[in-house]
């Protein structure tokens, strides 16, 4: 029931789109569900009128008593296994939307330009795939429970006015009221339960950030000022939850008054019909229990409006995510890349680009030949344009103008696969999943064995700290596993790119947390890596850019001058400008 | 039927009878001011359901005394009875809310500040041994568990317990042989409600852990997109992720069947006991044993009584988790304060000298001495700098002098006072610890220097900046001192927040730094700026660093190496690397890690 595939014929644009969409996907779940809640009607309308008839007829009167008694008591077992079926495919139909809406998303996102992910914060995706995607589901749960309680409302009426219009008349009149109030109740509480959950979520803020700076409040002596924080915090939740406290004693007792004001009404009046012989005992309480038998589906006929807009608005901003095409595609007609012996050659040709549709320029005619097995390295202040180069390549974002090419073709002629497959790109904020190490290690293929994973641990010089490591290998990292230092999680990023094996490897400083004074234990693995395969790399410290065959030095994208490290170094001011204070730390010496 | 699981207890949170019932003893203290209302809201809510009972009784009389008699003026006192019985129950109903939710509210806003408060006493070595998260928890997912109780739980809770207590009652007064024939469901309708009750709470806490994983898959998805896409691995990734979420929906699925049996079950209890009224009562009143009027009034009250059976067991699980995070709040409370001040503290001087004899030191919980007789006196206006490798005590010694800590033999003194004699408030504005990789609180850049001493105004906020040589660099942002700094598009660079936290300092002007060295590197424009800013802030102040940097070591009148517990070296840079030994060392693997010396013109690989 749940599918992976984004490739639908018509993604739709709005709320009202997507839960049509979800209906007709779902039709025969609702119809069986329909089908249960007309069931739990029939028995539940019947009882009140077996009742009426057992009473007149049986205790009254002088029919059987046992038959009105099996009578009653089938009516009930129908209406209460009807009851439990309707709750359950309700409640599934919603669930098999909300999970199938949720994979649809998640792909979806997956699969999202990376210049959407650039202006669109995670949080907001995730609200799309939770918040928003369950008042988007619990709207089907109303379907079937809706129509039932509409057709009770109609079924009771009909029956009252059959049994004596005007006693009918008299029990119904002030019911309406009741799903006036409870249309209003649910649209005055909603918004003030947000409200407290919003204050509850603002005082959350201050304890979260008092405990994680407690070391700043502790230092600077400020406990008092946190208290006085979180005494405003803690007044605004008191506010808001007396509020939505006072909308409930405002609404929930006239919305109780309501239906006994109407059993009052059917005692004075039909207490005197019955007197003067126009209607029965049986009848009298028969009327009784269809009034307190209307209270609860009027109730919550009043909310569903209510539900079905949020439902809608919910659903906005679903189709908005879902309808939003990704930018960077494979092409219709893709070229194969070039046997990889001998492969791995790279060059831009006149690239300009600029982030934002090209509103932020950052490379201007930009050219870069790196011959396959070179090393290059990417040498500049933050902001030249260095990290850009290196998002181009495995085609992150397309070039405004020109080109850049791997092994002579066009990236964008090359099918996205083949492409990333052939470059990998080393991340200077390293992210790791959570998982064991293996899993991590093996994310480019993870049919990877044993001595590929270990060969890879011992090049990016992890295999050591991995291996002290209790599990090993299968050691859990991430959110609720083993925390690793942000040296040792640089590592692990770079023996996972070595399991890619591309043939183009790009460290974009992924050295940089990695502990000086350990720099040279990986120094010699990298040099292996970098051995046979094109590599760029995008570095801060010199002892790592020597490594490389050349180095470029970018400033405000362009290439300002190339060469060796020492020929730069002892011939280029500004290259020496650049270099000049970077001091590496000392630890663990 | 909104809201139908209602929060759930996992087996080793459940408090056992002795528990709540000491849980209730403390909620009773705690109610203290506010028991008068309480007491007035649980008579409310005693007499709401007196009127609730009150309608099937006057229908009764109604029909017993006027409708079979044919007596006018008898059903006329009924209806006007019954009309009064709805009114009341109107009030009743209406002010319980609004007394229960005062009490409630009240008596969490006192929880939550004491909560709160009890946490800010702690010293950090209570912060050291316990996880951030539950504290977190404590104050926000425990309380808010509390509040939803309030909100409604308690009010409902009562209720239904009142009612059909109230219920059973009166149906026993009316016909105790018709409650006897009814006692039939009773076993069914106990077991289905306690099996109910344990599978919906089990169900809870499966549907809870699954949301749990199924977010934290989506989230790492989301914000990892940028690795998925470099290793093309979209396919596989979703497919990961549809895995977690069908156990989501399957978790889901199997609260849903658990509330799907026993809705059915309570709806057909509560007609078969009407059809065996029917027969009993039919027979009973043919038999002129009992009253029409009391069989009817007899069927009524059964329509009432099996809601509260089923709210009960919904809300049980409710009770019992706030009862569970009661405990875990009064046990924070209960928690004993570690860093105690003197009744009478004597008042440090203005600065001094700090001297340090034979210091011995553990962390709570633990019998390894992280430091062993450490003696050291650092002299008013000295900068020392605190070197060795990681795990070796600097940090902890730092601290110490700092009094985050208190040692566990041998003393510390700042101007000739023992630091365990003054007053903890004086001594952190003499003596100042600045972790370099400032945290950021929620707020403005103004409001985050303005933690040193709150109540400056902006000037002196700009004064502070001014001292230290960086007031420029901020001025110029768009928003100035006002540029909040969390928010999306302004985020400060790492440069920025230690610069944020540098000025800090220099707003609090202490006589002692003890300055915890950043650890990552900066770039090297921004590199420059904060050295110049240090640099300012250290002039006329006494320096404890603890360096990672050994340039930073260098430019320290005296080094120490810290290392197993004692000072294995102590002396200035230029005489402990003459002398050849550890710091020696130290400086030389250093020296190799930079792979050019720090200066590039003396580099020649």
């Amino acid at each position: 029931m749940t599918t992976t595939s984004t490739k639908h014929p018509s993604v739709p644009r709005t709320g009202w789109g997507l839960l049509r969409q979800a209906l007709v996907e779902q039709r025969w779940g609702l119809l069986v569900g329909m089908i249960a809640a007309l069931t739990w009607m029939a028995g539940r309308v019947a009882v009140p009128r077996l009742i009426q008839l057992a009473i007149d007829r049986g205790i009254e009167g002088d029919d059987p008593l046992v038959p009105w008694s099996i009578a009653v008591a089938v009516a009930g077992a129908v209406s209460g296994v009807s009851l439990g079926l309707r709750r359950y495919l309700a409640f599934r139909n919603a669930r098999v939307i909300e999970a199938r809406y949720r994979d649809r998303l998640f792909a979806h996102i997956q699969r999202l330009h990376i210049a959407y992910h650039d202006v669109t914060a995670t949080g907001e995706l995730m609200s799309r795939a939770n918040t928003d995607l369950n008042q988007f589901q619990n709207i089907f749960t109303q379907i079937p429970i809706t129509s039932g309680n509409f057709l009770i409302v109609i079924a009771s009426v009909i029956i009252m006015i059959t049994i004596h219009p005007t006693l009918a008349l008299c029990a119904l009149v002030g019911l309406p009221a009741i799903n006036v109030l409870g249309k209003r109740f649910a649209q005055t509480l909603h918004p003030a339960v947000l409200r407290a959950q919003q204050e509850s979520a603002q005082l959350a803020g201050v304890v979260e950030q008092t405990v994680s700076g407690i070391r700043v409040v502790k230092g600077f002596g400020s406990e008092h000022l946190q208290a006085e924080k979180l005494d405003v915090e803690a007044d605004d939740v008191f506010d808001a939850s007396i509020e939505s406290s006072r909308i409930r004693a405002r609404y929930l007792p006239a919305i109780e008054l309501l239906p006994n004001l109407g059993l009052v009404a059917v005692l004075a009046y039909g207490g005197h019909l019955v007197i003067d012989g126009d209607l029965t005992v049986g009848e009298l309480v028969g009327f009784n229990l269809y009034v307190l038998m209307l209270i609860q589906p009027l109730r919550m006929l009043g909310q569903v409006v209510a539900q079905g807009q949020r439902a809608a608005s919910a659903g906005d901003r679903i189709a908005e995510v879902l309808s939003t095409d990704p930018l960077i595609l494979d092409p219709a007609h893709p070229q194969p890349l070039p046997h990889r012996s001998g492969g791995g050659t790279v060059e831009f040709r006149g690239v300009e680009f600029g982030y934002h549709g090209g509103d932020v320029p950052v490379l201007h005619r930009f050219d870069l030949r790196v011959d396959a097995g070179e090393s290059v390295a990417l040498v500049g202040i933050t902001g030249c344009g260095k990290t850009t180069v290196a998002r181009l390549l495995p085609r992150f974002y397309d070039v405004d103008a020109g080109a850049v090419m791997l092994d002579g073709i066009d990236v964008r002629q090359l099918r996205l696969q083949d492409l990333r497959k052939a470059v990998s790109l080393v991340f200077e904020e390293t992210f790791l999943f959570s998982g064991s190490i293996r899993d991590n290690l093996a994310f480019a293929d993870p049919l990877a064995d044993d001595a590929v994973i270990r060969r890879a641990a011992q090049l990016a010089g992890a295999a050591d700290f991995v291996e002290a490591l209790p599990d090993g290998y299968d050691t859990v990292i991430g959110e609720r596993g083993f925390s690793l230092s942000g040296g040792q999680r640089q590592r692990l990023s770079i023996a996972r790119a070595i399991v890619a094996d591309p043939r183009v490897l790009i460290l974009d400083d992924a050295t940089s947390a990695v502990d000086p004074t350990k720099e040279h234990e990986i120094r010699d693995a990298m040099a292996e890596v970098m051995g046979g395969r094109t590599t760029i790399v995008i570095a801060h410290r010199p002892a790592t850019i020597a490594l490389a065959d050349r180095v470029v030095l970018l400033d405000e994208g362009r290439i300002v001058a190339e060469g060796t490290h020492s020929e730069l170094l002892t011939s280029n001011r500004r290259y020496q400008e650049v270099l000049a204070s970077v001091e590496p730390v000392a630890e663990d010496a | 039927m909104a809201g139908w699981m209602q929060g759930g207890v996992s087996a080793d949170e459940r408090l056992d009878l002795d528990g709540t019932k000491t849980v209730l003893r403390r909620s009773m203290e705690y109610l203290g001011p506010y028991r008068r209302r309480a007491a007035q809201s649980f008579l409310l809510l005693v007499l709401w359901t007196g009127t609730t009972i009150a309608g099937p009784l006057l229908v009764r009389r109604a029909i017993d005394d006027g409708i079979r008699p044919r007596d006018s003026d008898q059903l006329t006192i009924a209806v006007v009875g019954y009309l009064l019985a709805a009114a009341l129950g109107y009030v009743f109903y209406r002010a319980s809310i609004v007394t229960l939710a005062w009490v409630g509210e009240n008596f969490l806003r006192d929880l939550r500040r004491s909560v709160f408060a009890k946490l800010l006493d702690q010293s950090l070595a209570f912060y050291d041994r316990s996880k951030a998260g539950v504290l977190i928890s404590r104050m926000t997912s425990d309380v808010d568990s509390l509040s939803e109780l309030f909100q409604y739980g308690l009010l409902m809770f009562t209720a239904a317990l009142l009612q059909l207590v109230g219920t059973i009652v009166v149906l026993s007064l009316l016909s105790w042989q018709l409650m006897l024939v009814c006692l039939v469901v009773v076993p069914v309708v106990a077991i289905a409600s306690i099996k109910f009750q344990r599978d919906s709470n089990k169900a809870y806490l499966a549907v809870r852990d699954h949301i749990g994983s199924t977010l934290s898959a989506l989230q790492e998805g989301i914000s990892g997109v940028r690795l998925v896409q470099a290793f093309g691995r979209e396919d596989l990734q979703a497919s990961q992720f549809a895995a977690t979420n069908q156990g989501l929906y399957r978790s889901h699925m199997n609260s849903v069947k658990v509330a799907a049996w026993y809705l059915p079950i309570i709806e057909f209890a509560a007609t078969a006991t009407t059809a065996l009224t029917i027969g009993v009562g039919g027979y009973l009143a043919h038999q002129g044993t009992l009253s029409i009027g009391t069989v009817i009034a007899f069927i009524l009250l059964l329509q009432g009584l099996f809601e509260p059976v089923q709210q009960l067991s919904q809300l049980f699980n409710l009770v019992q988790s706030a009862t569970a995070s009661l405990d875990k709040l009064y046990g924070v409370l209960d928690e004993p304060v570690d860093l105690v001040e003197p009744d009478a503290p004597s008042t440090f001087p203005a600065s001094g000298a700090i001297v340090v004899s034979n210091l011995s030191f553990a962390y709570a919980g633990s019998d390894e001495l992280v430091l062993r007789g450490v003696d050291l006196t650092i002299a008013d206006g000295e900068r020392v700098a605190l070197v060795g490798p990681t795990g070796a005590g600097k940090s902890t010694l730092a601290k110490l002098i700092a009094r985050l800590y208190d040692p566990t033999d041998g003393s510390i003194s700042f101007g000739g006072v023992d630091l365990r004699d003054g007053s903890v408030a004086e001594l952190r504005r003499r003596v100042l610890v600045v972790p370099q990789e400032g945290y950021l609180f929620d707020g403005t850049i103004a409001d985050n220097i303005r933690i040193a001493a709150p109540g400056t105004s902006d000037a002196e906020v700009q004064a502070a900046l001014e001292r230290i040589g960086v007031w420029e660099r901020f001025a110029t942002l768009p928003e100035g001192l006002a540029t909040e700094v969390q928010e999306r598009g302004s985020r400060l660079s790492a440069g920025e927040r230690q610069l944020v936290s540098l000025a800090r300092a220099a707003l609090a002007d202490p006589a002692v730094l003890v300055l915890d060295e950043a650890t990552s590197s900066l770039d090297p424009g921004t590199e420059r700026v904060v050295e110049a800013a240090l640099e300012h802030l250290m002039s006329g102040r006494t320096v404890i660093a603890i360096a990672h940097r050994l340039t930073t070591a260098a430019r320290c009148d005296r080094v120490a190496v810290v290392a197993e517990g004692g000072i294995a070296e102590l002396g200035p840079h230029d005489e402990l690397i003459a002398r050849g030994g550890r710091y020696a060392a130290l400086f030389g693997a250093w020296s190799s890690g930079l792979g050019v010396g720090a200066d590039p013109a003396s580099a020649s690989d």
